[in-house]
């Protein structure tokens, strides 16, 4: 009993990473209607930014948080300015705009490989003060760490959330994803808040990335696994909706956690995809999601 | 309609460059092996033309279907399992488990994947990935199908038996080069004849607007389970070639997700849903991506030749989002009319 109760903490841990991450492309995905193909490849930026921020200067990786989530920022910023913005525009009218996602696909080829370029194939871990440390609740041990990135995680959820709804900008951004014709007719520069929305979705995937680097190894393709996770869990969650993304990240965190105590663990890997194929038959629009037409 | 029927004619007219330049083409690719006899150089040859060959069978469904398939190599690696499990187990020749593997991915298409075919755009890509996981991760945990060897993620080896045609092994390159070269115009050939006919209308329709196909009483899922059948089984008859010729399968390297990747890559960068834009598109890619392996990718710089694949793909998406075939076949066009003008002039 232990065992499991054991496997669930840190699958749920786990799994609110990777509800953050996925809260970054629901955010893309709900707002622009497109796909970020390039998402695991901005949390490989965040980890090697926050990697090289230690190792060069010995800025604790949380402290670092400062640096790393303005830079993804500005970085998503103008990679939704000048990469994506004119891809987007000439598919305007088409039914099925693939352009995005292929431009992105280029894009994650690219930035992986020039990580590769540059840093080399080694697997990189950083050895902070708390790296090994453990809590122990009754007969449970918790990882420092995680504990530390799942209640940053779970704080930025909230602070998104809250400034999706009550500020400006965030209902800006929001009447932008709803309707984006309705919109620009109510005087709001949709194309500038594509940009912003983009730039604070990357800024939490570089966020993630960071939040890594205490307990994960640093390496160019490290991203790819959070990357198909993340698309899953939006698909999971339901289009657009963050609560979705953080109950669908602690899922899978759950069924890949839990599921390892009984099976190996490519398994797990079969198990997460099926059930993905299964919400994609049965319920397109997720557990949170509004129908639309898929 | 009326210069349809003109442009039709041309090609049946034998002095009209549309007629024979194809034929010259072919008849080229044919003699190369009698000159060129280098075998990593045939080697290279008959990547281009392989990889042209799985493009031209992704395009029937990623192409002119519309659905941007994203698990192609699923079928590749159902074909070559198939025909090496066959072959290793009862002594099959591959000749002929390819096409029970071709058959049996067919199935799977129609069967597993026709739920998929509601999905749009981006849901059907990323159904496809997961469709295509599901499977490599089954085949990489079964060891044994009743007493058939899978071997799980260490693959299936085939051994090699030097010059014997009937167990598709070939010493010489040029066997592998006219095989694929075959297969090629075969591919070429099932596209063609699908955009000229009322199944390729027909699913250019449904991707232009399926409400309206559907009111104007297209059949679209006969049309969409006809097209993912034909695509998956020449798919799979492409990964029975690809494991004769490597004589080494597992499940990552012929059903991972960047096979399937760079089969749909291929087909953006050439022109999506055009006949030759596949084989633009593998004319492009795989000296691109071959030559800086050979050149650069050792040593200090690791990946560099992904690295130029990432920007060529960009550049075509925002400069050239029809694909390359586009500004080409302009020109291609007013050559050979230019040529038949002077023709008609002498």
């Amino acid at each position: 009993m232990e065992i499991v109760m054991q496997a669930v903490i840190s699958g749920l841990l786990m799994g609110a990473v990777y509800g953050l991450t996925a809260l970054g492309l629901t955010l893309i995905f709900g707002i622009m209607k497109v796909i970020n193909w390039a998402h695991g490849s901005f949390i490989m930026i965040g980890m090697f930014a926050g990697y090289w921020l230690w190792a060069l200067t010995g800025i604790d990786p949380y402290l670092g948080l400062i640096i790393v989530v303005p830079f993804c920022f500005v970085l998503g910023y103008f990679v939704q300015d000048i990469l994506i913005k004119p891809v987007f525009k000439s598919e305007v009218g088409v039914r099925e705009p693939i352009g995005v996602l292929m431009l992105t696909a280029g894009l994650w080829i690219f930035l992986d490989n020039f990580a590769l370029l540059l840093f080399g194939a080694f697997y990189r871990t950083a050895r902070t003060s708390y790296t090994g440390l453990t809590y122990r609740i009754g007969e449970i041990l918790v990882s420092a760490p995680r504990l530390y990135a799942f209640l940053i995680t779970i704080g930025s959820a909230y602070i998104l959330y809250v400034f999706l709804k009550k500020t400006k900008l965030g209902r800006a951004i929001r009447a932008t994803g709803q309707d984006r014709d309705t919109a620009s007719l109510m005087g709001i520069d949709i194309y500038h808040i594509y940009n912003i929305s983009f730039g604070i979705a990357i800024a939490i995937t570089g966020m993630v990335g960071a939040l890594l680097v205490p307990f994960y190894y640093v390496h160019p393709s490290a991203g790819f696994v959070f990357d198909i996770r993340a698309f899953i869990i939006v698909v999971l969650g339901g289009l657009g909706s963050i609560p979705g993304a953080i109950l669908g990240g602690l899922l899978i965190g759950l069924i890949e956690s839990v599921g390892a105590q009984y099976m190996t663990a490519t398994w797990t890997q079969g198990i997460i995809f099926g059930v993905f194929l299964a919400v994609l038959y049965i319920r397109p629009s997720g557990m949170f999601g509004f129908k639309q037409e898929w | 309609m009326k210069t349809r029927r003109n442009s039709d004619t041309d090609i049946r007219d034998f002095r009209s460059p549309k007629f024979y330049f194809p034929l010259v083409l072919v008849v080229v690719l044919f003699c190369i092996p009698l000159v060129l006899k280098d075998p990593s150089w045939l080697q290279f040859l008959i990547l281009i033309m392989f990889y042209a060959y799985l493009t031209c069978s992704w395009n029937i469904i990623g192409g002119f279907a519309g659905q941007l398939s994203l698990g192609h190599a699923a079928y590749i690696g159902i074909g070559a399992y198939t025909s090496t499990a066959l072959y290793l187990h009862f002594g099959l020749s591959p000749w002929l488990g390819m096409f029970v593997g071709g058959v049996f991915a067919a199935l799977v298409a129609v069967t597993v994947g026709y739920p998929c075919f509601k999905l749009r755009g981006a849901y059907f890509a990323l159904a496809s990935i997961a469709f295509a996981e599901v499977i490599r991760v089954v085949t990489e945990n079964t060891y044994h199908i009743g007493s058939i060897e899978i071997r799980g993620p260490r693959g299936l080896l085939l051994p090699p038996l030097g010059h014997s045609p009937l167990a598709f092994q070939f010493l010489n390159k040029a066997y592998y080069y006219y095989i694929i070269l075959i297969m090629m115009l075969i591919a070429l050939l099932v596209t063609y004849r699908i955009s000229k006919t009322k199944l390729g209308y027909s699913l250019s329709a449904i991707r232009n607007s399926l409400e309206a196909a559907q009111s104007l009483g297209v059949n679209v899922a006969r049309c969409r389970v006809t097209a993912a059948a034909t695509s998956a089984f020449l798919t799979a008859l492409g990964g029975t070639f690809y494991a004769q010729l490597i004589l080494y399968i597992f499940p990552e390297g012929v059903m991972g997700i960047i096979f399937s990747c760079e089969i749909a890559f291929i087909a953006i960068i050439g022109g999506r849903g055009t006949v030759f834009g596949p084989i633009l598109g593998a004319l492009i890619y795989i000296p691109a991506s071959e030559l800086t392996r050979m050149y650069l990718g050792g040593g200090r710089l690791l990946g560099i030749h992904m690295v130029i694949l990432g920007i060529i793909v960009m550049m075509v998406m925002l400069f050239q989002p029809a694909g390359v075939i586009k500004p080409l076949r302009r020109a291609y066009l007013s050559f050979s009319k230019r040529l038949e003008k002077q023709s008609q002039k002498a």
